[in-house]
Parts: C-alpha cells; sequence; structure tokens
C-alpha cells in the first residue's frame, strides 16, 4: 500500500483550489480521502498531484435557506446524519448517510467527493436524484448549477467539466405531506449498495400527487424511474398498488443492470422491484405522517 | 511475610485478559513495529498468472532505480535457499511432494506465486522498483477446481504428479457396503466447502537480521509456532539452529493462517544474508490475500445409509481436497487426520469409507484454518443426519437422539481408530434445547410459516480431536515432528514467578490463564506470575498454538512443572522447619507442620531461601524452579451442541441470523470469561463460512476476491448476541481434565447454520445450496422450489412486505 | 465475464463494415486510444490510456480482426497489458441488415487478471459495457459526419 510519487498541494481557498488545478495538469482534488487515497495506494491511480482542499472554510457547512438546504460540498457523512436541519428538511439524506459505509468513512468522506467520484454503488447519488437535488460547482468558466440525475452520466462519470469543482449541493426542503425514503442492499463486504432504491412521495387528499423514484447499484449510475413514478401518480399507495408500479421498473431498467460475483445481473434486476416498492411503502408512510 | 489471599479459587475465575491493557491501547508491539539501525525494505513481485512458464526476467532497470540496494531472482537463491519442505508425510498416501521454491523458477503455479524480490531503503522504492522488473510469462491453461483438477485431462502443474494428485488417504472402518447393500434408506449429498481467507488482523510478516560476522540470523516473525520455524529455516537456509534466533512479538491473530512457513519468509531472511543488514517484508492485506494460506476447499460426495426408523448403519465419501500450487507445511493432514478420523463424530455408526484425494490446483496453497479439517467433517455427518431425519420424517433432534454416543467418562473406542477420553453428548444436547425451548420454538415456527413467514432451526452436534497429541502417533501418520510441550516454572528470590513456555499464544488469553493454573498450583497471587513466550532463545522447545493444544499440552506440562516445584519445596519446608517430611501439609502456598499450622513457610519464604541458598538440605540443588516436558498419553476430544435460528425473506433470499446458542464442553474451564471469547470467535467465523465468506477464483486463476471490499466477512451488526452455555466433562488423562476451547465454536456453527437455513425453506423442498448462502443463492432455490410445485407455496404469495 | 450489446446504425451493411474497418475509425473510436499502428494483416498494436474517474488504466495492446465473412461478422481479438493487470478478450461481431439499417450484435468474453481483477471485480462489466458502448456510439457517430 505505497502510492507512487506525488506532489501535494493544501488550497486555502476554493479560488486557490482552481489556480492549483489549472497549474498542475492531471492533479486530482483531495477531500476526505475515502475514495482516492485506496486507489493510489493500490496504484491504480497514480496522480502526478494531489490538491486538498479540506481545509477551505467556505466548502464547509449545511444551511438552511428558504426552500432548500444548501449542503457544503466538504460535509462529512457524520456530518449530514447529525444535522438537524437535514434531518427536517430531507431525512431520507440524512438517514443515508448514517448507514453508508463504516464509522471511519462517514466521519472522513464527503458529500462533495463521493458524488464527484461517481461510483454506481454509491448511496448519496441515489437519494439525491430522487430528492431533485441540484449540484452546484465552480470552473474556469464560473459558476453553474447541475440538476442531479444530469450530473452522473456513466460509470465513475459525471458532467463535471475539466478542473470543475462541486462547490455546494441544494436539497429541496420537504413540504408537509411529503415523505421520503432509502432503501438498500447493502454487500455484506463494501457495503455499498448492490441496489439501493430512494423515493419521495407527496401525499394529497390520500393519493401521490407526485412520486419521485431512483434508483442506484446495478446500472452505471444513479437514474430515475418515470415509468414507476408514472403508475403511482395520482394513485392511493396502497401494498397492492405500490407492488405493481414498483413491477415497472422492469421497463426502466431494460438491459442495463450490471451484475458481480456476488449478485448476477438477472438477480439484480429481478429484485429491483422489491427494493422499490420497500422504498415506495416507507415514503408513502411517511407522506402520511407529515 | 504475609500471602497474598485470593477471593476465590483463581482456576475458574474470570479474571480480565492481562493481555488486552496493550492491546487496546496500541501500545502492543508487533513485527512491523520492530525497526532496526540500517533497515531495508523488501517488496515481492508476484505472479500476475494463475499458471505460466518463466521465459525471462529483466531486473537490469530495477537494480538501478533509487534507493534499491538489491533485485533477486530463484537463481540468485541456488545454493543459499533449498525448497520449502513439506512436514506433514502421510504414510500410505503416495504422497508426491513438489519442489516448493521461495522464489518461483521456471514455472508460476498460482496468482501471488513470488517471481522475483526488491530491496531497498525504502517501502516506497520497493514498490517503484518492482515495476520496472519486465518479466516475459507463456501462460498456461489453469485449473482451479480440486474435483475437476483430479480428473483426466486436466491441466498438470508438477511433473511428480501429472493427474494432479498430491495423495490418496483411505479410512475404513467396519463393512460400509454391506451396510450400503442392505439399507433401508441411503441419502446422498454433494457438498462445496468452499474456500476460505482466514484474514488475521495482522498481515504476515518478518524482519531479518543477518549478521554476516557471527553468521547469526534473528528473525521476528508473526508466526503460531517460533520454535518450528527456527527448525524449518535452519533446513532451509542452512544456519544452523543455535545461531538461529526467532521472535514472534505480538501476533494479531494466525486461525491457523501462522503455522506454515511461507515464501515471503524465507526470501527475506535470504535479502538479509545476501545483504548483511536488517530487512523487512510486511503483506499489505491484498498482498496477504494471495501470499498467506487459505482454508477449506474440499469437493465432497457423501452417502449415509440408515434403517427407516433412523440408526445410521454407514457412512462413506469421497473428499476432493484443494491443495493449492504446493503442499503447505501441515497441510496433507489436515483433511485426512483431522478429517477422516472423526467421520463418525459423537455417534455410533457402524462402518465408515472415506477416501481423500489431495489435490494440486493452481490457486494459494491450503493450509489449516480454525477447525481444521473437524468442521467439514461435522459438516458432511450433521448435513446428513437432517437429510436422514427429512427422508424419513423425524425430527432432527429424534435421529440424532437414535445414534448418539451415551455418556463415557473414561474412553470410548471409535471405529476409525481413535479412542474418545470423555464424553456427554446428550447431556450438551439436553441443555441446549432446554434452553431454547425447542418444542416451543417449534410452535412458533408453525405459527410464522403459517404467515408466510420462514423461520428455521438448525441443530448441530460435535466432538472434535484436540489437544495434538502424542508424539508416538504424530510419528505414526507422517507428521514430522513431535506434538509435546514444555515448561520452565521459576521463582525468584523475592517470591515472583516466571513461566517460559514453548508454545505460543497469539490472542487466545494464555498469558492470563497460565498465570491462572500457576497461580492456583502455587499458592502465589496471579499477578505474581509472569508468562514468558515466543523467543526461541528465552523458551524452551515447543511445537505450537494451534488445533486447541496450547492449554491441553503446555498447560498440563506447566501444571507438572509447578507439582515438582512444590514436591522439592516440601523438602525444603520439612528442612527448614525441621520436621519430618511426612508431617508437612500444604494448603493455599502454605507448607506447616501437621496440626500445628502456626509452624509454617510460605512458598514465598521457600523461593527465597532456595535462592539464597544459605541453608540448603544435604545434596538439594540452589534454586526454586522445574522443567517439564509433557507428551500427552491421547488427544482431547471436546464437544458440543449448538441451535441457530434464522429467518429467510423470500423476496429477495436474504438471510437473518436471529438467534446463536452454543453449548460447549471443554472440562474445566480455567477463565470462563476467556471460554466465552474463544466461543464468540469461533462461532462467528464459522458462521462466516455459511453465511458470507468465499475466496472466488474464475476459471482462468484470477483470485476475483482480493481485498475487504469484496470477500465479506462477518461484523458485528450482522449478528445476534451469541449465547453461550457449557457443560463439565473433564478428560480423564488430562493433569487438570481440561480439553481445549479454541476451535469448538467454529466446528459446529458453519453447520448449525446451513441446517437452519434449508429448515427454513423446507415448503420449498430445499435440499442443497452452495456456500456462503447468499441471498441469491437462497432466492434462487426458493424459485427453482417454487417452480417444481410439490406443495410448495406459489411464487406470487411471496410477496410479505 | 460476458456482455453483450447491440447497436443500431442508419446505413447499410457494406458501409457499416467498412466503417468497421477502418483503421483511423477505429483508432479514433477506441476509448483512450492514443496510437495504433499496423501490425501485419488485420493486426494493430495499439496504446491505450483508459480514465475511469481516478483510476487511468495504461495498456500496451494488440488488436486483431479474424474471421472475417464479409460484410457478416468478424471476430475481435484483444490482449492488452498493462500496470493494473491485462484483459484478453474476443468478441463476435455480427451485422444483420434491417432495411435500410444494419443491427450490429457483440458477443464479448474478456479475462481478466492483474489488480483490476482482483480489487475492481464489481466494477469490470459495468466498465467494459460502458468500453463497448462508447466505441460504438463513436462509430455511430461518425458514419453520421
Amino acid at each position: 500500500m505505497y502510492a507512487v510519487d506525488f506532489d501535494y498541494y493544501r488550497a486555502g481557498s476554493l479560488a486557490d483550489a482552481q489556480k492549483l488545478l489549472g497549474d498542475h495538469p492531471g492533479a486530482k482534488l483531495l477531500a476526505g480521502g475515502h475514495s482516492l487515497i485506496p486507489l493510489m495506494k493500490l496504484r491504480l491511480a497514480a496522480p502526478p498531484a494531489v490538491v486538498d482542499i479540506g481545509r477551505v472554510a467556505e466548502l464547509r457547512g449545511v444551511t438552511l435557506s428558504g426552500a432548500a438546504v444548501r449542503i457544503g460540498a466538504l460535509t462529512t457523512h457524520t456530518e449530514l446524519a447529525a444535522s438537524a436541519d437535514l434531518g427536517r428538511a430531507a431525512p431520507a439524506l440524512a438517514e443515508t448517510a448514517a448507514q453508508l459505509g463504516d464509522p471511519t468513512v462517514r466521519n472522513r468522506g464527503t458529500i462533495g467527493g463521493n458524488i464527484a467520484h461517481a461510483d454506481p454503488a454509491s448511496d448519496l447519488p441515489t437519494v439525491l436524484v430522487a430528492l431533485d437535488a441540484r449540484i452546484n460547482v465552480v470552473g474556469p468558466s464560473g459558476h453553474r448549477t447541475i440538476d442531479a440525475a444530469k450530473f452522473f452520466t456513466g460509470l465513475m462519470t459525471t458532467s463535471l467539466e475539466e478542473n470543475e469543482i462541486v462547490t455546494s449541493i441544494d436539497v429541496p426542503v420537504a413540504q408537509p405531506g411529503r415523505g421520503s425514503a432509502y432503501v438498500k442492499f447493502s454487500h455484506p463486504a463494501s457495503r455499498y449498495a448492490v441496489i439501493g432504491a430512494a423515493a419521495a412521495i407527496t401525499l394529497s387528499g390520500g393519493t401521490c400527487s407526485s412520486v419521485s423514484v431512483a434508483i442506484g447499484g446495478l446500472v452505471a449510475h444513479a437514474r430515475r424511474l418515470p415509468s414507476v413514478e408514472r403508475a403511482l401518480t395520482d394513485q392511493a399507495p396502497s401494498e397492492s398498488v405500490v407492488a405493481k408500479a414498483a413491477a415497472a421498473v422492469a421497463a426502466d431498467l431494460g438491459r442495463d443492470v450490471s451484475g458481480d460475483i456476488f449478485a448476477s445481473a438477472e438477480y439484480r434486476t429481478a429484485v429491483a422491484p422489491v427494493y422499490v416498492k420497500r422504498a415506495l411503502l416507507a415514503a408513502a408512510a411517511r407522506a402520511s405522517a407529515r | 511475610m504475609t500471602v497474598a489471599v485470593e477471593p476465590a479459587r483463581v482456576f475458574g475465575s474470570g479474571i480480565r485478559r492481562r493481555e488486552d491493557p496493550r492491546l487496546l491501547t496500541g501500545t502492543a508491539r508487533y513485527t512491523d513495529d520492530i525497526v532496526l539501525p540500517g533497515l531495508a525494505h523488501a517488496a515481492i513481485l508476484r505472479s500476475p498468472h494463475a499458471h505460466a512458464l518463466i521465459m525471462r526476467i529483466d531486473t537490469s532497470r530495477a537494480r538501478t532505480a533509487p534507493g534499491v540496494l538489491g533485485v533477486f531472482t530463484a537463481a540468485d537463491t541456488d545454493g543459499i535457499l533449498t525448497p520449502i519442505p513439506c512436514c506433514w508425510l502421510l504414510p500410505g498416501s503416495k504422497l508426491k511432494t513438489t519442489p516448493y521454491h521461495p522464489l518461483a523458477k521456471d514455472a508460476v503455479q498460482y496468482v501471488g506465486d513470488p517471481v522475483a524480490v526488491v530491496v531497498a531503503e525504502s517501502p516506497y522504492q520497493a514498490q517503484d522498483a518492482l515495476e520496472l522488473i519486465d518479466v516475459e510469462y507463456e501462460p498456461l491453461p489453469a485449473v482451479v477446481d480440486p474435483q475437476k483438477a483430479a480428473q483426466q485431462g486436466a491441466p498438470a502443474l508438477h511433473a511428480e504428479a501429472p493427474d494432479n494428485v498430491a495423495f490418496h488417504w483411505t479410512v475404513t472402518g467396519g463393512d460400509v457396503d454391506a451396510a450400503f447393500k442392505c439399507a433401508d434408506v441411503i441419502v446422498r449429498e454433494r457438498i462445496v466447502q468452499q474456500r476460505l481467507i482466514p484474514n488475521a488482523m495482522e498481515t504476515r510478516g518478518a524482519v531479518a537480521q543477518f549478521v554476516p560476522a557471527t553468521g547469526e540470523l534473528t528473525l521476528w516473525n508473526t508466526t503460531q509456532n517460533p520454535h518450528i520455524v527456527r527448525f524449518v529455516m535452519s533446513l532451509v537456509t542452512g544456519i544452523p539452529e543455535d545461531r538461529l534466533r526467532v521472535i514472534a512479538p505480538e501476533v494479531g491473530g494466525g486461525f491457523g493462517s501462522k503455522i506454515a512457513q511461507i515464501p515471503g519468509d524465507f526470501i527475506t531472511v535470504f535479502c538479509s544474508m545476501k545483504l548483511g543488514r536488517p530487512v523487512k517484508w510486511t503483506e499489505t492485506r491484498t498482498e496477504n490475500y494471495q501470499s498467506t494460506t487459505h482454508g477449506r476447499d474440499h469437493v465432497q460426495e457423501v452417502e449415509l445409509a440408515a434403517t427407516r426408523d433412523g440408526r445410521v448403519t454407514g457412512l462413506r465419501c469421497t473428499v476432493w481436497a484443494g491443495m493449492g500450487g504446493y503442499l503447505s507445511t501441515a497441510a496433507p493432514g489436515i483433511p485426512t487426520i483431522l478429517h477422516g478420523l472423526m467421520l463418525s463424530g459423537p455417534y455410533t455408526i457402524p462402518a465408515v469409507k472415506e477416501d481423500v484425494y489431495g489435490v494440486y490446483t493452481n490457486t494459494t496453497p491450503v493450509e489449516a484454518y480454525r477447525g481444521a479439517g473437524r468442521p467439514e467433517a461435522t459438516f458432511m455427518l450433521e448435513r446428513m443426519m437432517d437429510r436422514l431425519a427429512d427422508e424419513i420424517g423425524l425430527d432432527p433432534v429424534d435421529v440424532r437422539r437414535r445414534n448418539i454416543i451415551p455418556p463415557f467418562q473414561n474412553g470410548h473406542d471409535v471405529i476409525t481408530g481413535l479412542k474418545y477420553d470423555s464424553g456427554n453428548y446428550e447431556g450438551a444436547l439436553a441443555k441446549v434445547l432446554e434452553h431454547v425451548s425447542y418444542d416451543a420454538l417449534r410452535a412458533e415456527q408453525k405459527a410464522a410459516r403459517d404467515k408466510g413467514r420462514y423461520i428455521g432451526i438448525g441443530v448441530s452436534l460435535y466432538v472434535e480431536i484436540c489437544g495434538l497429541g502424542p508424539s508416538q502417533v504424530a510419528g505414526a501418520v507422517g507428521f514430522q515432528g513431535g506434538l509435546w510441550e514444555s515448561a520452565i516454572v521459576r521463582f525468584h528470590p523475592s517470591g515472583k514467578v516466571n513461566v517460559f513456555i514453548g508454545a505460543s499464544p497469539h490472542g487466545q488469553g494464555e498469558e492470563t490463564t497460565f498465570a491462572q493454573i500457576v497461580a492456583d498450583e502455587l499458592g502465589v497471587a496471579v499477578t505474581d506470575v509472569k508468562v514468558v513466550h515466543g523467543d526461541t532463545d528465552a523458551t524452551p522447545m515447543g511445537w505450537g498454538t494451534y488445533g486447541s493444544r496450547t492449554t491441553a499440552v503446555g498447560g498440563a506440562a506447566l501444571a507438572i512443572a509447578t507439582r515438582k516445584i512444590k514436591d522439592k519445596a516440601k523438602l525444603l519446608a520439612s528442612h527448614l522447619l525441621e520436621a519430618a517430611v511426612e508431617d508437612i501439609d500444604y494448603s493455599s502456598g502454605r507448607f506447616f507442620v501437621r496440626g500445628v499450622p502456626d509452624r509454617h513457610k510460605t512458598i514465598q519464604d521457600i523461593a527465597l531461601m532456595a535462592n539464597v541458598a544459605w541453608n540448603m538440605p544435604e545434596g538439594m540443588e540452589a534454586g526454586l524452579e522445574a522443567t517439564s516436558f509433557y507428551d500427552p498419553p491421547n488427544f482431547t476430544y471436546p464437544f458440543g451442541a449448538h441451535v441457530a435460528v434464522v429467518e429467510v425473506d423470500p423476496e429477495t433470499g436474504h438471510v437473518t441470523l436471529k438467534r446463536y446458542v452454543a453449548v460447549d464442553d471443554c472440562g474445566p474451564q480455567i477463565n470462563p470469561v476467556i471460554v466465552e471469547g474463544q466461543v464468540h470467535g469461533g462461532v462467528v467465523q464459522g458462521i462466516g463460512q455459511a453465511l458470507w465468506e468465499e475466496a472466488v477464483y474464475d476459471d482462468t486463476g484470477q483470485l476475483l476476491t482480493g481485498s475487504l471490499a469484496d470477500y465479506a466477512i462477518p461484523r458485528a451488526d450482522m449478528l445476534p448476541d451469541i449465547e453461550v452455555l457449557s457443560t463439565v466433562t473433564p478428560s480423564p488423562h488430562h493433569p487438570l481434565g481440561v480439553k481445549g476451547i479454541g476451535e469448538a465454536g467454529t466446528i459446529a456453527s458453519t453447520c448449525t447454520v446451513y441446517n437452519a437455513v434449508i429448515d427454513a425453506l423446507e415448503p420449498f423442498k430445499v435440499q442443497s445450496v452452495r456456500m456462503p448462502l447468499t441471498p441469491e443463492r437462497v432466492w434462487r432455490a426458493i424459485r427453482e422450489g417454487a417452480e417444481r410445485g410439490a406443495g410448495a407455496p406459489p411464487l406470487d404469495t411471496l410477496g410479505a412486505p | 465475464m460476458d456482455i453483450t450489446g447491440t447497436y443500431t446504425f442508419d446505413a447499410a451493411a457494406d458501409a457499416v463494415w467498412t466503417l468497421l474497418m477502418d483503421t483511423s475509425a477505429i483508432a479514433g473510436c477506441v476509448p483512450g486510444c492514443r496510437e495504433l499502428r499496423p501490425d501485419g494483416n488485420d493486426r494493430y498494436r495499439a496504446e491505450l490510456s483508459v480514465p475511469v474517474a481516478a483510476v487511468t488504466g495504461q495498456f500496451d495492446a494488440t488488436i486483431a480482426l479474424e474471421d472475417k465473412v464479409q460484410p457478416r461478422s468478424y471476430t475481435l481479438v484483444v490482449q492488452a497489458t498493462g500496470r493494473p493487470g491485462f484483459v484478453r478478450g474476443q468478441a463476435a461481431v455480427t451485422l444483420t441488415p434491417d432495411n435500410e439499417r444494419t443491427t450490429v450484435q457483440v458477443t464479448a468474453h474478456a479475462d481478466v487478471g492483474g489488480a483490476i481483477a482482483r480489487v475492481g471485480q464489481r466494477l469490470l462489466e459495468g466498465a467494459a459495457r460502458m468500453m463497448m458502448d462508447r466505441f460504438f456510439e463513436c462509430l455511430r457517430r461518425k458514419l453520421g459526419d
């Protein structure tokens, strides 16, 4: 576990980080280091330089502002799990952060690093896509905001341009009648999601006025499930209705599911509706309780 | 002088482990913590191919890399290192060893086979230079499955064994063919005991310091048996044993993976010999997964014959045991002596036969892993008991009761030729069933099933062979060493005691339990006893810590040494008290004249007098210490009965372990808290095999579970509280009656959990699922059962929320 | 590891075949291809630098086109060796005309060794799919140019 030689730079500010990235082609950003460092130690990654943004204060913190919670990119999973504001505004996200990886990962790993790495089996992307989160980034051509559903574009691939940095994530504040949940099939070794399903449901008058559901872990990147959403919208979320809607996941996944030695594509495809169903039922139960 | 009075008898009390403060505060010193002046660092280049010819190795670029002190290949070791010997040469098995070179010579036999080594000033430089070595391989077809490797036409690994069969060993008892001919019922199953990775928390490693001026080698090595390391290292390097010192510092777990000597140890010593500098090598975790020995890896075809009323009449099986690319130190003995001889377990079975084929495959060598052969034997038997129960419609407990060996206190002859020491299997079974309220549990299971919930109950008995063992037997079965232990117990003038033992505990807690034995025998405070182990220059010879033998054999040596001390102390007391030795009584560390307790000497008084030697009886030597060598007259046979309760999610195939109860009998317990800890760890490792763990190779021999991200070991949040109970049946032949507990939990727990899962799937008529019981495998078994119909719940009813 | 893919091209089979045999098109579309040079008949040597997130696989590869049945089918044989490991793969490619369009069916088997197999197995299938998709998407775009 000895990395290849690299140069280390510590950024004092966001502007400093941008400059360092510009000055050192091929440099990688280091936040919590729980994705990058293992790859470097295994010598699967050998960047010539690392720009450590871990102490850039402007990237930290969770703040509630009107209709959204803004989560600084350097917020650790433990901080997400402990944030009272987030617990009220987007409980599914806080809960997800609490069950991610293990305590060491949660104490060091950051939401910005997590989504920029875009591991297909990561939990947070799935929840962010379901919750209609927006990713704020800054790069050589300035600031821009990307919908979470458009941010993740492929296996460990995002729509971040060269030298763009994730600065924060905006998550809409849940309104009364809205409930959300994340249900996960956790890999017994890595604790990554073999399947992760996130759902958000708004109930009005006993029916689902809005449904958003996303899935991750079994496809190259977290994605919405429009067929399931359509099947449940304007329906009362009874168990049988939800189960029937969840079965539509097959139409949304098509042949895009990948398997591995632990769980084949066929199995993942077959049990994905169970997790979607459970996430929807949990979200609906919370929606009716709010 | 006052005598320290223990609140209660220290033998049997659950005092805290004295090892823990240093372990828990991070101040323990492991092999990788050893830093010496001028220390250089080795990194080993390993084959990425499972099977290939080495056509060419070009080390020229690596040699000139920054910081590099030396780059070596097999050619450099000629005349310096001999091949690594296999130390368990089974007689009558046509055993074929092959040259096992520390650095591969012409061909590589598994992914991870060492090809070259770099020594550099820093580990970073060593790793950098490793990438500059060019090796040209010619890949060959590989084979990883032991049964396939033994078939005709399989790729052959070694010229010495063109059919890949390293040995064929057989055990028979009674007329098994006749038993099958007239059986009412025969049940058959093919069982795969998947390959496991031991996962000691500390990976393997070594620090070697060879001093050319004296020809002396000091080797710090993370091992379970430093004296064996010294013996074998001397054979391979030619360094005389008297100039070879092996130190096992703190050792972070072994589970069998630190018995064998692996190429890295010899390579490290070789580098120090070549360079005249101390050299360190420490495995990374992914390196450990390829280079340190694995466990299990059996394919078993088992058949059991019985009468219609559930009496077992015969057991017949064939086992293909994967050996990996080379025969590791003790490998041949594990699927044979430690497995086949335990075939009939706690039951009376009139006829048995087992054929074991040890098979070379293009995989990491296989060795002992906690339980070593016995879990694989127990699994076969306990699985077949459930199959028989299912076949004849009896409760699994009833079938077991019809075949169980009745209680015995002093020897019971077994069909395989062993003589069990003592046992009360019915007692352990009754205790576990009572604890779980077995009948009520079955009723709960039925009620849950009616609601579409699939609860399963698993029951297993076990008896294991431990306390290895009489050396005469070791010799007879081809073990190339003895199996006795020795101990020195030494009183210092101040009355404090040092124990020096050859056994080498590495986490089990014998620094504590051995002190308890001494304190109990000699009447000193347990805090006045310090146990020294793990340094061949400081301790007498011992054959190591494995096979649940440290307390059973080393502890006996210790008890006998203390009794010798007591005998001498009594003579000295009679001299000092001016009374006839027949009139001296002993109680709790005091020698006194019978009927006159005030006329006494404490053991500390006597220790002082013996050490200053101002007033010794005629002919008595100074000092108060004793050495003993204990070679057990028989093995010990701990046993127990376990119950597991699981629930299966029929929609996803997930198994939840709801309850685990272990009743174990290891004889009298020196420290019940340590016993409980050993049972916890053992049970969990066995559960790991049932539910999560497997070293997966693809067909080309690539190890796909090469890190802890893919190889799943149990974690606390995956498990229920483990309920640990015990019965006590002393061993009749052991000075303390103790039997050993290190492996007990592992031996029964795999099959107990497996049986519980199959029991949960009973409505689907599932009889066999390959381990580990991953959600996908269980889910498929449920689907296949439902599709077969035969009364199974239809698929669309499985939609429990 | 076995993966399959189906790609539809808006062109006749002959045109798709020509594209699939076009060295410069292949060089431009193999993900991370830095250099592709002929090495005998229907054989090429390539230098690949394949980035997936922070991981960059540097490979020396040989690519061979075998069993060519113009314009119906061929087998693509790839051997690549690099720092993170090695890949030996072959893909059976069949072209099926469908009116004015052509469906390209790929059935591939790959053996992967070294560090990427040891520590990256859960991502291999997804990564292989992504590479294959990128390759054929790129070719499809070239056809549109």
